[in-house]
Order: structure tokens, then C-alpha cells, then sequence
């Protein structure tokens, strides 16, 4: 079961990451530093609960909070540009801040072992978890109790006005403009909520992993916080958590028994589910599928 | 001083190496308006078939391996092109960034399974060749890069505005639609960039590897991120501005290392591009209002 | 549609269920091997494996393992798992190992997952308020200085930095006493070469009466080599010490020759002594000296290498650690006195036997000699120092 309530606390926290990324494709724009705002979040919270002893929870909204403000900090600059520029810009500004974490050294004497991040060498122990009696399966509820509030907070969006304005702009910003819309206002609060929610996907990792160091969040991990969401598709949340078990579950973990042959398949499967499902997974036509064997009644249907 | 300008010196000279892979990314993005993420990976695919191949026919010398990476360039970028565009309806941009991650990741690993990973000896140009101006010295075989990468500019700047081919490329750059109206056959335009790129790939990946001296996949991510920003600072679209892109990324890489060290060179790096990106938006070459 | 999501779906639940305990009919005590065969370390993957399929062989056509009752146990290593040198995927591979019968992990390969590794397994023993994980790990590979004092659930069979560069340095001294002055230069961003400078190389130069002249630095997958080679001339040590992995190495290296910058002597990473770096430089790496774990000096390390070959995998300092591996569990299995017995109440008790043998080893029989075992759970390992020389790797010189 061990492996199970592991495999369950991953999909979350990619799940989580991948949402960050989801909420700012809606309004059409792609930020490659959702790496950033996710070391923001583990290094601030795996900070608060190793040097200061702070609980989790507060530790995690601050993460967040740094995270958003991180993201809102790039976002009014960066949201003069679109398209591949914007890519190219937030690529940067998230391969600045990885390197900053690089070059970051902050260590305290605590007993007679120094703990805190060491540049290079990362920031080892953050043992919150296993020290307080944490089991697994509650540490599994307790990062599906974050995914379960994000996904709730997105989806409550979609059928606000909000998500409709989110999406207004992501279909065409003129139109959107044209009718009244604040560009910058919704672009940059997409940014910020996207920068929050990374940033509660990162401090879960650092508490997950217990050690965290610069090249965990290269643009590596921005391509994937991307690639969740379109391949499961921009038309609900459920599509970034069925991507995330796609990678996490299927490609990484359920092929092992391939052998050698599950790494060749990891980038192949990929490029076959954009062949197969060029909108992702879950699109429109998909979701007004299920809602139709479901029978569930849409309201904009 | 001296150091300083002979490090710039050093800095520009290697940036030759990022100009020679971002013109295939702004040549594919000029024609397309898609990125495709795996050229990098593709290039230095190529370059170990060129490898392979070259020791197979018992001929190392780097001038064969050269001509065999050329044409295994061209071959993949028409798998790239096949596989990750073609299949997939054009207007879904998401869907083929991803696919060439996708590719970008199979690359690598089909790399990493042909060569266990380790770094393979790649023959050089000009070994040991140095060019020296009194305290100055300059490598020889970065001195071909460039040449390489101006000639290839040359010859597609004659491509794009001399021939019929090129004239066709640029109208489905500007307006596909009007182009598949005037009879133009848009696939097979894309098709050809996709190979011609391919080709250039071919040699860049092959002259990236004998000025690093060895191959391996360590350079793809790298060459990657590097292809994207001298893309960008040089303008979307354009090869000239590629060309004068990575010498500067390269010379200022250079600059920030002398002054702040290895350790922050690429944080400043990047923090100097985000700025760049903000207040030019359309690249170096920028005529105002950035292209999107 | 609906029918491939359905097929999608059925072959997704299949492939996630793990595999139970074999339904063995004898005895079998399982060790699991886990590390990296994707990418850049590929290799590594691919040597440890064959290494630990040959031990294990070598284990049972002696007998196997000997139970607590006297009776025998076949030793069985599982699959190889990759972890991608990912933290998260090396986390999830040692839950998944955990979920079955081995007893022990023999990996992983990376320092960068052994740290996260060690420290989601429980830090001290019968701490009943810690959650960790209670399982014991014995790395062969992951050689960054002191991890195992992480978790006293973990172990390690790497060779000791510290010693063999206190020894080699010590050894130069007094066999090339011209030799005055040290540079060094490291690869800054990755944490095992960035120690092995910082912490060990530049600290035990020092000690042994040389004068360290600075570093120069640079980072993992870089490839201009220009300034550096230029700040190594500039400074002109008699030793440049090489604190980086093989790419790396051999970039620097060929630069050196390029702006012919020729140090009376180079010193290398110790696990640069692979066939890696005689693929990618071998003419430039002629001459570097290395200390080394591993070298086929006797008829043990001799036949361990021929082994390996046989299931396709090379000997080097990395692979023969795992090799020993597999004899330093099958000898505290047996000091451990093991029930064997399949339900998961006796696996946790034998796990815990296992690690509690594991820790009162004192010494160890590795293949170039007896190793010492340290509070720390680490080794204190013998080493030859080999250099380049005609495109291998040949033994310069046997401290011991």
C-alpha cells in the first residue's frame, strides 16, 4: 500500500502544478516559470518548517503567497509580450530564479548539524511529515485535501463570470477587450493564482521529497507543469488530472514492466496522445459526452 | 582589461556555435509559426549517425562524418516533420509543441540507448589550430563555425529570395491560406523547410560536437533553451538576426562570467533577456511593434 | 473511441499493479537493485545490474544464503528499477521495493536521490514517533560526502574521498616532491563534484603541505572551456585537481590542449576512472591520475570482472561496489540469522534484522581488500591510484 499512497501523493502534486499552468493557458498565454513559483514554494515553506519550526499548513500559505506575488511581480512586465516571446521571457525569468536558489546559502546551527539551503548542495532534511508521526495515507489525504480545494476553486471559475472572462481572453483578446475587459487586470491575476497554486504544489514537494535542490526545477519541470493541461485538454480540470495520471501513472510508473523499453516510450506515447487527441484528452466534445452518459445536464448546453 | 576582452573575445566566438542552431529554430518558426523543440535533439541525432555511419565506411575523417550527419540531418527532419506536424492539424498549436517534447525526449533517449549515454570522441575540424594576434589567440575551428553559419546564411537568403522554392516559402509564411488559393502546395513548402532545416541541423550538430570535442545528450537541453533565445533576441523569423543574436549571448555570457563568476553568469544571462524581451519585444532587428 | 479508452484503461490498471512475491516453492531471500538507465548515466545502470546478476549467481552456486534454522535460501534480485536520477521516481521505486519481499535496496546511482532517499526513511531506530520508512538501503553508487549519517537505515559502499585524496596527495608528495603548487576545477552546480573540491580535494591538498593556489569553475553541461583553461594558465599550478564528471573532464581537457596548457600533473574526479572518459578523450586523459576503488589487481577483482562481463556489463569503481554489495548482504543475511518466511510481519522483523547486521559489521571483504566500516555507515574502502595511460585505465601505483 506504501507504494500506492506515495504514487497517489506524486499525482497530486503534478496534479497541482499542472492546474497552475491550466489557469494561465485559459487566457491563451503560456508561462515556462511555473518551475520558478514551485521552488519559491518549497524553498520558502521547507524553510519555515526546518529553521523556525512553523506547522505546515501556515508554512504552505506563505510558500503560496510568495509564489503569487513572484508571479504577479513577472506578470505585469512580461504580459506586454505574447506568443513565443512571453514563452522565451518566462523561460528566462524561471531559469533566473532557479539559479538564484543556486547561488542562495542560508544555513542555521541547530543542534550539531547546520540545516537550510546550501546552494548547490540543496537543503536537506526537511522532514516535517515522518518527524511529527505523519503516516503515509495521511499525508495522501492531506495533499488531496490542497488538490480537491484547487480543482473546486477552478471549476467554480469555469461557470463564474470570472472564467468566462478568463476564457473571453484566451479566445480572442481584441473581442475581449473590445466589450470592456481589463487585459492586464485578468491577465495578471491568472499569473498570480497560477503562481499561488504552484507555489502549494512546491512546498508539498519539498515536505514529499525531504530534499530539494536547484536542478529539480529546470525547464524540465516547466514543460511538464505545461504539458499536463494540454494533453488532457483546456476544457476541465478533470483533463490535467487524467494527464497527470497518464505521465505519473501510466508512462513513468505503470510501464515498468517494459524494462528498457519504458523510457523509448515515454517521449513516443507522448507524441501519440497529441497525434490521437490533438485538443487533449478531455475537449469539448468529450466533456458534453460524458456529461450525455452521465447524464448530467449542462448549462450552457 | 586584456582578460576582459580576450574572454568577450572567447565568449563570441563560441557563440557562433549557438547562431549555427538558432537559425534552423527561426527559419521553422518564420515559415510555420511553430516551434519545434526537438530540432536540437535532431541535430545532434544526426551527428551521431553521422558518427556511426562515417566509422562503419572505416572513414573518420571529421569531413565524411560531416557529409553523412548532412544527410541524416535532412532524413530526420523530415521524420520530425511527418511525425509531430504532419498528423496533426496545423492550428492546434499546443499539440505540436508538445509533440516535439515528446520527440525532444525520444531523441534524447534513442541517443542515450545507442550509446549508453556515455560521451562519444567526435573527430575535430582544425585540431589544435590557433589563430594569435600577439596576446590574443583565437580558435580555428570556431573560426569555420562561422564561416559555416555565414555561408549557410548566404545560401538561404539565396534560397528564400532567388528561387521559385523560396518565393513559395515566403508566401505561406505570410498568408497560407492565400498561398494554398494561389495553387501553392503548402505541405510540401513546409515539408522542404522541414528538410532544409534538417540539413542545416545536420551541420551544426556535426560542428557543435567536434568544437565540444565529444558528443553527448548533455548538449541537447542546453542547445535547446539556447536555440529559443537567440530565435527570440534576434527576431522571430529571422536568420541574419540569429546569426548576430548568438554571438551576442555568447559574448555576454562571457562578459557576466568574468565579472560575477560562473555560478550567477547564466542567472544574469537570463535576467538581462527577460528585460530585453520586455522592452524590445520584436528582437534587435525590430521595426517597433513586436510580431507575435 | 470508448473501446480504445477501455482497452487504454483495463492495460493502465494492469500495469499498476505490483507484482507479489513469487509463489516459490524453496526458500528465497530477495535483494532489490534499483538506479539509473536512462539518459546520461545509462551506463551506470546497465554496469551495476550485471555486476549484481553475476554476484548472485556467484552466491547461489556456493549455496545461497543460510536461514536462522539452518536451512538454505536462494538469493533472488529483483528487476532493476530506473529511477531516472528523479527524486520523486527514486521515492517511488523504494515504495514499490518496500511493497514486496526483499529485504534490502542495493542503489541508487545519484547523490541527488540518495539524499531525498535517506531522508524519508526513519532517522533513528525504534523512534517510534518517526514515520520514516524502515527499510535498509546499501548504496553503491551515490558517493557524495557523508549521506548515511542521514538515516540509520542507510548504508553505503563508496569509496571514501576523503581517504583516497589524503593518501594520493601524501603519495605525491613524497614520490614528486618538485611538485608545489595545486588549482583546482570543478563542475559548481552539481553537488557531488562541487563536495568533492570544496570539502575533500582543496581540504586535503592543504593538509599534505601543498600550496592551493584557487579554482576555477564551471557548470554540469557546459562547453566553452576558454576562460577556465585561460585562469588555469594564468595561475600555472604544478597540479590542476579535476573535480568533474567525464563530459566535462574531457571539454577542459581538450581546451587545455588547444591553448597548450600543460600542468606538470592532473588529478581526477574518482569516478571519472570509467570507460566513459576513454570513450570521449582518451588521448587527452593520458596521464591523469586517479584514485580508484577498483582495478583488476588480483584474481578476485580478476574474475568479478569476467563475470560481469559475461551478463554485459563493464568493471569499474561503481559496478564492483555493487558487486560487493551483494557478498556484504549475503554475509550479514546469514550473521542475522533470517526466518525467510513470507508474511509481512516476518519480512519487517528480517529487514530488521538485517539492518541491525548490516550496522555491527565491522569490516568488510571487498575485492582489492578488506574495508573498513565506519560509525557513520560508510566505507573506508581500499584503493589503487590508476592513470591513463594508452587509451585504459592501468594501476600506477597500490597504497596498500
Amino acid at each position: 500500500m506504501e507504494f500506492y499512497f506515495g504514487l497517489a501523493q506524486t499525482i497530486g502534486i503534478h496534479t497541482l502544478l499542472g492546474l497552475s499552468a491550466y489557469i494561465i493557458l485559459l487566457t491563451g498565454q503560456m508561462s515556462l516559470a511555473q518551475a520558478a513559483f514551485y521552488a519559491i514554494g518549497a524553498y520558502v515553506s521547507g524553510m519555515l518548517t526546518v529553521l523556525w519550526g512553523w506547522h505546515i499548513v501556515p508554512a504552505m500559505f506563505a510558500g503560496a503567497a510568495l509564489g503569487a506575488a513572484a508571479a504577479a511581480a513577472v506578470g505585469f512586465p512580461a504580459l506586454r509580450v505574447k506568443g513565443l516571446m512571453l514563452v522565451i521571457a518566462t523561460l528566462a525569468f524561471g531559469e533566473g530564479v532557479r539559479l538564484f536558489f543556486f547561488n542562495f546559502d542560508y544555513q542555521v546551527q541547530k543542534g550539531n548539524i547546520k540545516v537550510g539551503p546550501l546552494g548547490g548542495e540543496g537543503f536537506r532534511q526537511i522532514r516535517y511529515f515522518p518527524e511529527n508521526g505523519w503516516t503515509s495515507d495521511e499525508v495522501m489525504l492531506f495533499v488531496w485535501v490542497f488538490v480537491i480545494l484547487v480543482m473546486a476553486m477552478i471549476w467554480w471559475f469555469d461557470r463564474s463570470r470570472y472564467g468566462s472572462v478568463l476564457r473571453a481572453v484566451g479566445d480572442d483578446e481584441l473581442a475581449a477587450q473590445s466589450v470592456g475587459i481589463n487585459l492586464t487586470a485578468v491577465k495578471v491575476s491568472a499569473m498570480a493564482i497560477g503562481g499561488a497554486v504552484a507555489g502549494l504544489a512546491g512546498s508539498l514537494y519539498a515536505h514529499y521529497t525531504t530534499h530539494i535542490e536547484h536542478l529539480a526545477f529546470g525547464v524540465l519541470q516547466s514543460v511538464f507543469a505545461i504539458a499536463y493541461p494540454i494533453i488532457g485538454g483546456l476544457a476541465s480540470v478533470f483533463g490535467t488530472l487524467a494527464a497527470v495520471i497518464f505521465v505519473q501513472g501510466f508512462l513513468v510508473e505503470g510501464l515498468r514492466f517494459l524494462g528498457d523499453w519504458r523510457n523509448l516510450l515515454f517521449g513516443l506515447l507522448i507524441i501519440v496522445a497529441m497525434v490521437v487527441r490533438p485538443n487533449g484528452f478531455l475537449d469539448g466534445q468529450m466533456l458534453r459526452n460524458f456529461k450525455r452518459w452521465f447524464g448530467i445536464r449542462s448549462r450552457n448546453a | 582589461m586584456f582578460d576582459f576582452i580576450q574572454a568577450v573575445l572567447d565568449g563570441i566566438l563560441f557563440g557562433t556555435i549557438y547562431s549555427l542552431i538558432g537559425i534552423g529554430f527561426t527559419l521553422v518558426f518564420g515559415v510555420m509559426h511553430k516551434i519545434n523543440m526537438a530540432y536540437a535533439a535532431a541535430s545532434i541525432g544526426a551527428a551521431y549517425i553521422g558518427l556511426v555511419s562515417a566509422s562503419a565506411m572505416k572513414a573518420a575523417s571529421a569531413w565524411v562524418v560531416f557529409g553523412c550527419s548532412l544527410v541524416a540531418g535532412g532524413v530526420l527532419g523530415f521524420l520530425v516533420y511527418l511525425i509531430c506536424f504532419h498528423l496533426i492539424p496545423l492550428r492546434n498549436e499546443n499539440a505540436t509543441l508538445m509533440s516535439t517534447v515528446g520527440m525532444l525526449l525520444l531523441a534524447d533517449e534513442l541517443i542515450s540507448h545507442a550509446t549508453t549515454g556515455a560521451p562519444q570522441n567526435y573527430p575535430a575540424t582544425l585540431e589544435d589550430v590557433m589563430f594569435r594576434f600577439g596576446e590574443m589567440s583565437m580558435r580555428g575551428d570556431l573560426v569555420v563555425v562561422f564561416g559555416v553559419s555565414v555561408v549557410c546564411t548566404a545560401a538561404l537568403l539565396l534560397l528564400l529570395y532567388r528561387t521559385r522554392l523560396g518565393l513559395a516559402t515566403r508566401a505561406v509564411a505570410q498568408q497560407p491560406i492565400a498561398a494554398q488559393l494561389c495553387g501553392m502546395r503548402v505541405a510540401q513548402v513546409n515539408t522542404l523547410t522541414f528538410v532544409i532545416t534538417g540539413v542545416l541541423g545536420g551541420i551544426a550538430g556535426a560542428l557543435i560536437c567536434s568544437a565540444v570535442g565529444s558528443l553527448s545528450i548533455l548538449l541537447t537541453g542546453p542547445l535547446t533553451v539556447k536555440g529559443l533565445i537567440v530565435t527570440v533576441i534576434g527576431g522571430l523569423g529571422s536568420v541574419p538576426g540569429a546569426i548576430v543574436a548568438g554571438l551576442l549571448v555568447g559574448g555576454l555570457e562571457n562578459v557576466f562570467q568574468h565579472f560575477r563568476g560562473v555560478t550567477e553568469r547564466d542567472m544574469y544571462v537570463m535576467l538581462l533577456l527577460f528585460a530585453f524581451l520586455i522592452f524590445r519585444p520584436g528582437g534587435i532587428f525590430a521595426k517597433g511593434q513586436g510580431r507575435d | 473511441m470508448s473501446k480504445i479508452a477501455l482497452a487504454v484503461a483495463a492495460a493502465f490498471a494492469a500495469s499498476l499493479t505490483v507484482s507479489g512475491g513469487a509463489l516459490a516453492q524453496e526458500k528465497t531471500v530477495v535483494i532489490a537493485p534499483f538506479g539509473v538507465k536512462t539518459g546520461v548515466l545509462r551506463l551506470f545502470g546497465i554496469n551495476s545490474e550485471a555486476a549484481i546478476k553475476a554476484a548472485v549467481e556467484e552466491v547461489n552456486k556456493a549455496g545461497g544464503v543460510k536461514l536462522a534454522d539452518g536451512s538454505k535460501a536462494k538469493m533472488v534480485a529483483s528487476d532493476y528499477l530506473d529511477d531516472r536520477c528523479n527524486a520523486e521516481e527514486g521515492i517511488a521505486v523504494v515504495r514499490r521495493i518496500v511493497g514486496t519481499d526483499a529485504l534490502v535496496a542495493v542503489g541508487p546511482t545519484c547523490s541527488n536521490v540518495a539524499e531525498p532517499l535517506y531522508g524519508i526513511l526513519q532517522k533513528k531506530v525504534d523512534d517510534a514517533k518517526d514515520t520514516g520508512l524502515q527499510f535498509p538501503i546499501l548504496t553503491d553508487v551515490a558517493i557524495k560526502v557523508g549521506l548515511a549519517k542521514i538515516s540509520e537505515w542507510s548504508f553505503r559502499n563508496v569509496p571514501s574521498e576523503l581517504t583516497m585524496y589524503s593518501s594520493l596527495y601524501y603519495w605525491l608528495k613524497s614520490t614528486r616532491p618538485e611538485l608545489k603548487t595545486v588549482y583546482g576545477g570543478v563542475e559548481e552546480d552539481f553537488a557531488h563534484s562541487r563536495a568533492s573540491w570544496h570539502v575533500v580535494m582543496k581540504d586535503r591538498a592543504n593538509a599534505n603541505g601543498y600550496q592551493v593556489l584557487g579554482e576555477s569553475k564551471w557548470l554540469l553541461n557546459d562547453t566553452n572551456f576558454s576562460t577556465q583553461v585561460r585562469e588555469i594558465k594564468k595561475a600555472n599550478p604544478d597540479i590542476l585537481s579535476i573535480a568533474a564528471h567525464p563530459f566535462t573532464t574531457c571539454g577542459l581537457l581538450k581546451e587545455m590542449q588547444r591553448q597548450g596548457v600543460k600542468p606538470k600533473l592532473v588529478v581526477g574526479l574518482t569516478s571519472t576512472s570509467s570507460l566513459e572518459t576513454m570513450q570521449a578523450c582518451p588521448k587527452q586523459a593520458e596521464g591523469m591520475i586517479i584514485p580508484s576503488s577498483f582495478a583488476p589487481v588480483n584474481k578476485e577483482a580478476k574474475f568479478a570482472a569476467e563475470q560481469t562481463a559475461k551478463q554485459k556489463g563493464s568493471a569499474d569503481l561503481h559496478s564492483m561496489a555493487s558487486w560487493e554489495n551483494v557478498f556484504i548482504i549475503k554475509e550479514a543475511m546469514e550473521r542475522a540469522g533470517l526466518s525467510g518466511r513470507k508474511d509481512s510481519a516476518s519480512i519487517q522483523a528480517d529487514r530488521r534484522k538485517l539492518r541491525d547486521a548490516l550496522a555491527a559489521t565491522k569490516t568488510t571483504k571487498g575485492l582489492l581488500g578488506v574495508s573498513k566500516r565506519t560509525e557513520d555507515r560508510e566505507a573506508d574502502k581500499p584503493y589503487v591510484f590508476v592513470h591513463g595511460k594508452g587509451g585504459v585505465w592501468t594501476v600506477l601505483h597500490n597504497p596498500l
